[in-house]
């Protein structure tokens, strides 16, 4: 009987919400330093490449961070899905999400090597290394859990009222999505 | 129970859980960072090849200076709790000792700088972090009053909980001072990287810290096993720990001033500093004693026959309600927690704290 206690009231306690904010809470000041990080150092150099780039080297940049708006909006309609008890469509909206996060991934590596940057070009080939690289490990750790939220959503494990880790997985994946606005702006606005 | 009604204890951890929180990533940053330099070959930290050194001491100081925070506040919450029960008083000012532990917690974001005064950063930046860590003196201060107006007039009973608790108030505003001289920046130019900062950390986290942490052993001990550590044993370790500290670390206030600075192995016999190291030295084994007498106290009570007595020090927080060790399900109904003194509520209906002002 306790199970269908527990079962009897989704998602109330809250926890998984608490936990998810102080990840966010300290991602934030992970990512935040690291923005502080390049600013500081380019401020302490004169000759930084890339502080004003062309249209034209914008393009793969630009249409890769598309790729992964469109990404948060596919994890959005999955949690919507769920909420409207449509499984198949929650099921699509998560593989939708991985591979466009996937193709982001690709679209990132693609970009960085066409630039014929090294990590060891002096210290902003590191920047741009540092910043894409921590950001695309954070996709991997998000894509780890929208993996274990599909195999689960295939053994029907979620209802209308009971998909915290749906919900849970879309906001820190929206969260990921956030950070590369910023991160994109750092490095190629500024 | 109500978040005005908390103990200061839960509170300052609570405060302190935040600085880790927001406090760590930075850490992680730095480290990060360092790992792409060694292992990839990035130059972040590289002055050579346009990085820069300056960088790690702020990603570190950013970390490091709430960190200092972190070690502090638990120790503060602690002597919180011990000061009012064997003083027989309520706290005094409570609200005031829990807003200014939320105001470090603020402020210990805003002063990392001050531990870089001496690496040529601009004067605006210099006078603004100078006058942040003048500022944090403030929240500080207002608790050793609330210490002392929690004492004054009280009934002290000087167990070795209270010891330690008394020796980390004298010690920290020990510590507290001197801080107050590191934050004056022509000072801090002429002392920086000398033993006058490794005299200051001590008293603040040997002397306040590691002070709150032992009165924490003593206080909660019989809460935790069920059995009194020796009070003989425990004001011997007291005595030698407070004697051993002080002749360690306040010759280095004098050393630093004579110039001798920090991380060296051996010096010059002709500079002056032999006859304090030898003090501090003397001092150092005075203070290993006192804590093998701990490590002693520790084993021997542990094995001492067991009393089970709920609430030994007359205590006012529910812990000491339940059985000691605390059973498993210590409380059959959540207790209804009326003021600051719940337990002393319950032994003293018609004294109760909240029926003052009836």
């Amino acid at each position: 009987m306790t199970g269908q206690a527990i079962v009897g009231r989704p998602n109330a306690d809250g926890r998984g919400r608490t936990a998810l904010a102080l990840v966010v809470a300290a991602e934030s000041v992970f990512f935040g330093t690291l923005i502080l990080s390049v600013l500081f150092l380019r401020a302490s150099q004169t000759g930084w490449p890339f502080s004003h780039p062309s249209l034209p080297q914008l393009v793969v940049p630009s249409v890769n961070t598309l790729i992964l708006i469109l990404s948060g909006v596919a994890a959005w309609g999955s949690e919507r899905a769920i909420q409207a008890g449509r499984d198949r469509l929650l099921k699509l909206g998560l593989v939708l999400t991985l591979v466009l996060g996937l193709v982001f991934i690709a679209g990132q590596v693609f970009e960085f090597t066409r630039s014929g940057m090294h990590p060891s070009d002096q210290a902003f080939g590191g920047v741009f290394f540092a910043l894409m690289g921590f950001h695309a490990l954070h996709l991997l750790a998000g894509m780890v859990v929208l993996v274990i939220n599909l195999a689960r959503a295939g053994l029907g494990d979620y209802t209308p009222s009971r998909h915290e880790t749906i919900s849970l997985g879309a906001w820190f994946w929206y969260f990921v999505v956030a950070v590369w606005l910023v991160l994109f702006a750092a490095l190629f606005l500024v | 129970m109500t978040f005005g009604r908390l103990p200061i204890f839960v509170w300052t951890i609570l405060v302190t859980s935040f600085l880790a929180v927001f406090a760590l990533p930075s850490l992680t940053t730095a480290g990060g960072l360092l790992l792409l330099d060694r292992q990839v070959g990035t130059h972040f930290f590289n002055v050579a090849q346009g990085g820069s050194a300056l960088l790690w001491q702020h990603l570190f100081w950013f970390f490091g200076h709430p960190e200092v925070y972190i070690l502090i506040l638990p120790a503060m919450g602690i002597i919180s709790e011990i000061i009012p029960v064997f003083s027989r008083q309520p706290i005094f000012g409570y609200k005031a000792i829990v807003l200014s532990a939320i105001a470090i917690g603020i402020l210990g974001f805003t002063v990392w700088a001050h531990h870089m005064f001496a690496t040529g950063m601009p004067n605006a930046t210099l006078a603004v972090f100078s006058a942040d860590s003048f500022l944090i003196g403030v929240p500080t201060g207002i608790k050793i009053f609330s210490w002392l107006g929690t004492m004054w007039g009280g009934k002290l009973r000087f167990k070795t909980p209270m010891l330690f608790a008394v020796g980390f108030v004298a010690l920290f505003l020990v510590g507290g001072l001197d801080g107050i001289h590191l934050a004056v920046i022509p000072v801090d130019w002429q002392v920086t990287d000398s033993y006058y900062v490794v005299a200051h950390i001590h008293y603040v986290l040997f002397g306040g810290a590691i002070f709150g942490l032992f009165g924490a052993m003593y206080y909660w001990f019989p809460k935790m096993t069920g059995r009194m550590m020796s009070e003989g044993l425990g004001k011997w370790n007291f005595w030698l720990m407070f004697i051993g500290m002080n002749l360690v670390f306040m010759p280095m206030h004098v050393l630093g001033l004579l110039g001798m600075p920090r991380r060296i192995y051996t010096y010059g016999d002709n500079l002056g500093w032999g006859i304090w190291n030898l003090v501090e030295t003397i001092g150092a084994f005075i203070l290993a004693l006192g804590i093998l007498l701990f490590v002693i106290n520790f084993f021997v009570s542990l094995r001492r026959p067991a009393t089970n007595e709920a609430d030994p020090w007359d205590a006012f927080t529910l812990e000491w309600k339940t059985s000691s060790p605390p059973a498993a399900y210590n409380f059959a109904e959540i207790p209804t927690v009326r003021s600051l003194r719940p337990l002393w509520d319950e032994k003293h209906p018609d004294l109760a704290d909240w029926r003052v002002g009836e």
